[in-house]
């Protein structure tokens, strides 16, 4: 047999055993077996000594050329192999798209934290500072620093729980401003909101609750003007209930401010036109404000000669019940799992 | 106060709507609680019966013929009061009814009515207002045909006002007017008396205390007790007064009308001509118009007849001096009574009335004289009334207080207005108020009208209310601060954003809670903050950790259902010393559900997991875990918590008797300190190289005693393995088959590094082989 047949019959072999073969292991001992070093090709190589010089060339390129072409055959067919071996493992890997996942849900933040923390973000934004204090408060500081002296018959608007004769539970965070301004000294201006819990002789039902959160806010400087309070929580209302919307300040009365408001929004359901909400008057009352009474700066060591300001206070739940149409203040406290999901973050 | 639009516009002339009225009240005065017809009723005619004949068919009926003026209708009637030459409201087919019913033609019983014979109550007016069952039966001698509601004077309409404390002026109808003048730049005409009285004072008034102010009396004879004049019904109705007589309706009527209360005496049984004013002793009795024995504290105000109590002065007359349907002699009362007093005793005794509303309030001491006189002319014109003397009176009530001075540049800076003298001038002639004007400096007078109005800062609400606050711009502070939270606040925040993260809901409970609950779940040995007189026992004392509230959220769940409850709440443990801020957690049944796929139970692990995540985030160090026992949870799944040496809580499994016992699963808790996270947070973590050089990783199947806790053989293990040891894990705990029962294998992993080289092979080798040797040693432990 010349080198040619030798040649041929070696590849028709191979393509046989290669045919024959569907696995890739199987497939490395072919290659050893045509390719490695007992291989027949091998040993013709080693033949070529033998060979007439001037046919040297030749035969050692008609081998060569050989090699590369039984490589190209098994490489083609390890191609072919391992991409029949990756179909049939993604077939074996079909799933049914359409299950569920792995419930990851996020927990919330309490509705009533992120009203704060909306509230809060907004009034850090005009350069307020966020102040806390205890909830249980001395008589001085949630009254009577407050122009609510014993016996004033404004204190029946803040029935309160009182712990000793002298100390209760906080009926609204005013003593935080009280406290704030005694340690400025009366000399520094302040730009404070405080939020926090407040606690009056409610009984529980679906708008009173005998605790729950507030937010006030207290801006003392020289040149602190109604103005001011006006553009400030027209600010505030357009922030919490929309761009569209307009306030009205009403007279009202706490022994705290002079002049005293209660703060109206143009209703958010009927924009004014009048709606069972608004109980068609087309406004809600969001919040009570006023101009600082001269008494609690003087009381809080600022001179009133010198020193005014505007203070105002609006209820979490409120706002909240409002802005989301809750109808019922107890879910705040229940803490019912269908409530707390539906407020996203 | 509810304020009668006919009766305020015999005050103010004007033809403004009560709707118009009412808005202008809510943008400058007072909110209003509602504008309301006072009868809400249309097509009312007066009748006049003619005849009145039993139905045919029903014993219980009457068929009248009615003379309505242009015609007589005939008329079914149940009513048993009925009688021919009666005057009656005639509703006539086509009139409407309170509640949109509308008067039709019908035949009841056979019998043919043309309308209805209209009660109070069909009227809409409440049956406490006239105590009549019946229908109701015209006093005034009414042409038939008339309109019914102008010819009763119910044809009125009702501005309810909701009024703060303060505008004491605003408890009577005068006070109203000059407001409404205020508002509308309108000129008010108050009723003017004359009367003439000679002689000497018929009765003489003494005071013991001060807490009498003024006190005024008058002597009436010829009394004829009789039903008021409709009109006065009427208005007293609007008011929300119940009518009564003739002599109880005037003093009521003129209290509403100047807001000075009175008080009407039987003189015979008063058994006097002086009245003497003191202060009652402690534990004194005395019984009022309503026969009931009160017991009174010492200060509290009396009138006596020189021997005995005759009223409880500003809340409730006596029993004894009554007026009756016999009486003929009054002494009729005007007095000022201390404003505290008054409150005080009214609430003491439950007896807040009209009368001791306004004096809480204060009255206006400068109308005591005047509401006397004017109850004096109208007992004269509707109770058939003469003056006995001259009054008798005590009056220390004075006036001299210092006026108000405020420049027009203080006005305008504190409202931020742009408001010109002639403006200020304007509103304060409107308002009544006397003032000078010096350049821009304000003098204004008190008035006593006006008892709120006491600062400059009162002034300044006068101006701003009466101008309209819309008429003032929107600004914002010139203040510059930099707005900021707190560290704290920026803590509770990440601590919020960390477990939301997690699949945690946050909750708010209650701070109060039941005094027997505060001790649960918690490690403090402390006795609870009560509350002095709780509204009820469930929230009665200050919690000691936010768990009390989250256990009954997880109560509250489970009862619906709902037995997969991650929640936790930034709540506060109330001590009598201080406030601390707890981090309190509770998850039961399942974290994060799986679904279809196998979900793994939540158990004391997870809830470890979720807050060693939490301080991982929170840049803090690991905590470490000591086994506790409280009577509260499972006696080997509880842990006391320390952080870097110092405990701040608690973490654990409820026990499973009280969850049992709640019908619910198992529920792990935690409770935390969360200033203490705050202390020991750091400012920023110093940044670490990434470490260039590779790491070798060793695993270690060791066996130990079942007891011997996992951290003590990590504690080990890091000391041996010294800085080379970057990392340690548990990843595996066996138990069973192959050990012995008192065996455990835990399965760790070891990670090296050298920040300067690439560490070799032997070099670990020979360090585990240390860490493996010493293990041996110290806990005898072994490789598997
Ligand atoms: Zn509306």
């Amino acid at each position: 047999m010349d080198l040619k047949q030798t040649l041929t019959h070696l590849e028709s072999k191979l393509k046989e055993a290669l045919k024959q073969t569907d696995k890739l292991e199987t497939l490395q001992d072919i290659k050893a077996e045509y390719l490695g070093k007992k291989a027949e090709l091998t040993l013709l190589m080693r033949h070529m000594k033998d060979v007439d010089a001037a046919e040297r060339p030749v035969f050692g390129q008609t081998i060569n050329a050989a090699k590369t072409r039984f490589t190209e055959l098994i490489e083609l067919r390890r191609e072919a192999l391992e991409a029949k071996r990756l179909e049939d493992r993604l077939n074996a890997e079909h799933i049914d798209v359409t299950l569920p996942g792995p419930d990851f849900r996020l927990g919330r933040p309490h509705v009533l934290n992120r009203i704060v923390m909306e509230i809060e973000d907004l009034f850090i934004g005009m350069g307020y500072i966020i102040k806390e204090g205890p909830e249980i408060e001395s008589d001085a500081y949630n009254f009577e620093k407050l122009n609510l002296p014993k016996d004033h018959p404004a204190r029946d608007m803040q029935d309160s729980f009182f712990i000793t004769e002298e100390r209760l539970l906080r009926t609204h965070t005013s003593p935080v401003q009280v406290r704030t301004m005694l340690e400025q000294g009366g000399r520094k201006p302040v730009k404070i909101i405080c939020p926090g819990k407040v606690y009056r002789r409610d009984d529980d039902d679906a708008t009173h609750s005998h605790q729950f959160m507030q937010i006030e806010g207290l801006v003392v400087d020289t040149n602190t003007t109604m103005a001011d309070l006006k553009g400030t929580l027209l600010t505030v209302a357009r922030a919490m209930f929309g761009e569209h919307r307009n306030i009205r300040l009403r007279p009202s009365y706490f022994p705290f401010t002079e002049p005293s408001v209660e703060v109206d929004v143009t209703c958010f359901k009927c924009n004014g036109n009048g709606c069972p909400m608004c109980k068609h008057t087309g406004y809600i009352e969001i919040l009570g404000a006023g101009m600082v009474n001269d008494f609690v700066l003087s009381a809080s060591g600022y001179d009133p000669s010198i020193y005014q300001g505007f203070a105002f206070g609006m209820g979490v739940e409120r706002i909240a019940m409002l802005k989301y149409g809750i109808d019922d203040i107890r879910h705040f406290y229940t803490n019912d799992i269908r409530f707390l999901k539906q407020f996203s973050t | 106060m509810n304020i009668s639009m006919k009766w305020l516009k015999e005050l103010i002339p004007c033809s403004i709507s009560p709707e118009e009225l009412g808005a202008l009240f809510t943008v400058h005065s007072q909110e209003v609680a509602r504008v309301e017809a006072l009868v809400r009723a249309k097509g009312l005619t007066i009748g006049h019966v003619l005849t009145c004949r039993p139905h045919p068919q029903a014993d219980s009926l009457r068929v009248c013929e009615v003379d309505v003026g242009d015609t007589v209708l005939g008329i079914v009637c149940g009513a048993p009061n009925v009688a021919a030459e009666q005057r009656v409201i005639v509703a006539r087919p086509g009139a409407v009814l309170p509640g949109g019913i509308t008067i039709e033609h019908t035949v009841i019983r056979g019998e043919a009515s043309a309308g209805m014979i209209c009660s109070l109550s069909e009227l809409g007016i409440d049956y406490k207002y006239h105590h009549e069952d019946g229908i109701h039966v015209v006093r005034e001698s009414v042409a038939p045909g008339s309109d019914a509601l102008e010819a009763l004077h119910f044809d009125d309409t009702v501005i309810g006002l909701d009024l703060t404390p303060n505008r004491a002026d605003l408890l009577s109808m005068h006070g109203v007017a000059y407001d409404v003048a205020a508002m509308l730049d309108l000129p008010l005409t108050l009723p003017h008396v004359a009367l003439e009285t000679a002689g000497e004072p018929a009765v003489h008034i003494r005071t013991q205390t001060p807490r009498c102010l003024s006190y005024y009396g008058r002597v009436l004879k010829s009394i004829v007790i009789k039903p008021s004049p409709q009109f006065m019904q009427a208005r007293l109705i609007a008011a929300g007064v119940r009518p009564i007589n003739n002599v109880v309706d005037i003093t009521n009527y003129v209290m509403l009308e100047t807001g000075q209360p009175l008080h009407a005496f039987d003189y015979d049984a008063l058994d006097s001509d002086t009245i003497v004013v003191r202060e009652a002793e402690a534990g004194e009795t005395f019984v009022t118009l309503d026969d009931k024995e009160r017991t009174l504290h010492a200060g509290d105000i009396l009138i006596t007849n020189g021997r005995e109590a005759v009223a409880l002065g500003g809340v409730m007359g006596g029993a004894a001096t009554e007026v009756t349907s016999h009486t003929t002699r009054l002494l009729l009362e005007a007095a000022v009574f201390d404003a505290m007093t008054v409150g005080k005793t009214s609430r003491r005794l439950d007896l807040r009335s009209e009368s001791s509303l306004r004096f809480e309030r204060k009255v206006d001491p400068e109308k005591t004289r005047y509401a006397l006189d004017r109850a004096t002319a109208l007992f004269i014109e509707y109770a058939n009334a003469e003056i006995v003397g001259d009054k008798g009176y005590f009056d220390d009530t004075s006036n001299i207080e210092p006026p108000i001075v405020i420049s027009l540049e203080k006005i305008n800076a504190v409202l931020g207005g742009r408001y010109s003298d002639e403006h200020v001038d304007a509103i304060l002639k409107r308002l009544h108020l006397p003032f000078t004007r010096a350049s821009n400096t304000y003098t204004i007078d008190r008035v006593s009208r006006r008892q709120d109005l006491l600062t400059y800062q009162d002034i300044i609400e006068e101006i701003g209310r009466i101008s309209g606050y819309d008429q003032l711009p929107n600004t914002l502070p010139s203040t510059v601060a930099q707005g900021a939270l707190s560290l704290r606040q920026q803590l509770r925040r990440r601590i919020r954003a960390a477990l939301t993260g997690l699949g945690l809901d946050e909750v708010v409970t209650y701070s109060l809670q039941s005094v027997d609950r505060i001790g649960r779940f918690s490690t403090l040995h402390e006795a609870p903050v009560k509350v002095a007189d709780p509204m009820t026992d469930l929230h009665a004392a200050l919690i000691h950790t936010p768990l009390t509230g989250l256990y009954d959220v997880a109560t509250h769940n489970a009862a619906r259902r709902q037995h997969d409850v991650n929640i936790f709440e930034l709540g506060t443990c109330y001590t009598a010393e201080q406030e601390t801020e707890r981090l309190a957690i509770l998850m039961s049944g399942h974290h994060h559900y799986y679904r279809w796929q196998k979900t793994p139970t939540t158990d004391f692990y997870t809830l470890k997991g979720v807050f060693e995540a939490l301080l991982d985030t929170l840049g803090l160090p690991a905590a470490r875990y000591e086994p506790l026992r409280h009577e509260d949870f499972h006696p080997y799944q509880t842990a006391r918590i320390l952080l870097e040496g110092t405990p701040i809580g608690i973490i654990g499994k409820v026990h499973p008797k009280t969850t049992a016992d709640d019908h619910l699963g198992d529920v792990f808790v935690l409770d935390v300190d969360v200033s203490i996270l705050l202390e020991k947070s750091p400012d920023h973590a110093p940044y670490q190289p990434l470490q260039k050089y590779p790491s070798i990783e060793r695993d270690l199947a060791l066996v130990c005693d079942r007891t011997l806790p996992a951290e003590t053989v990590l504690e080990a293990i890091k000391t041996q393995g010294g800085a080379a040891l970057v990392h340690l894990d548990v990843f595996d705990v066996y138990t069973g088959e192959h050990l012995d029962e008192n065996q455990k294998s835990l399965g760790l992993r070891l990670l090296f590094e050298d920040p300067e080289k690439t560490l070799e092979s032997k070099t670990v080798d020979a360090l585990v082989d240390k860490i493996v040797a010493h293990l041996k040693v110290t806990y005898g432990m072994f490789r598997r």
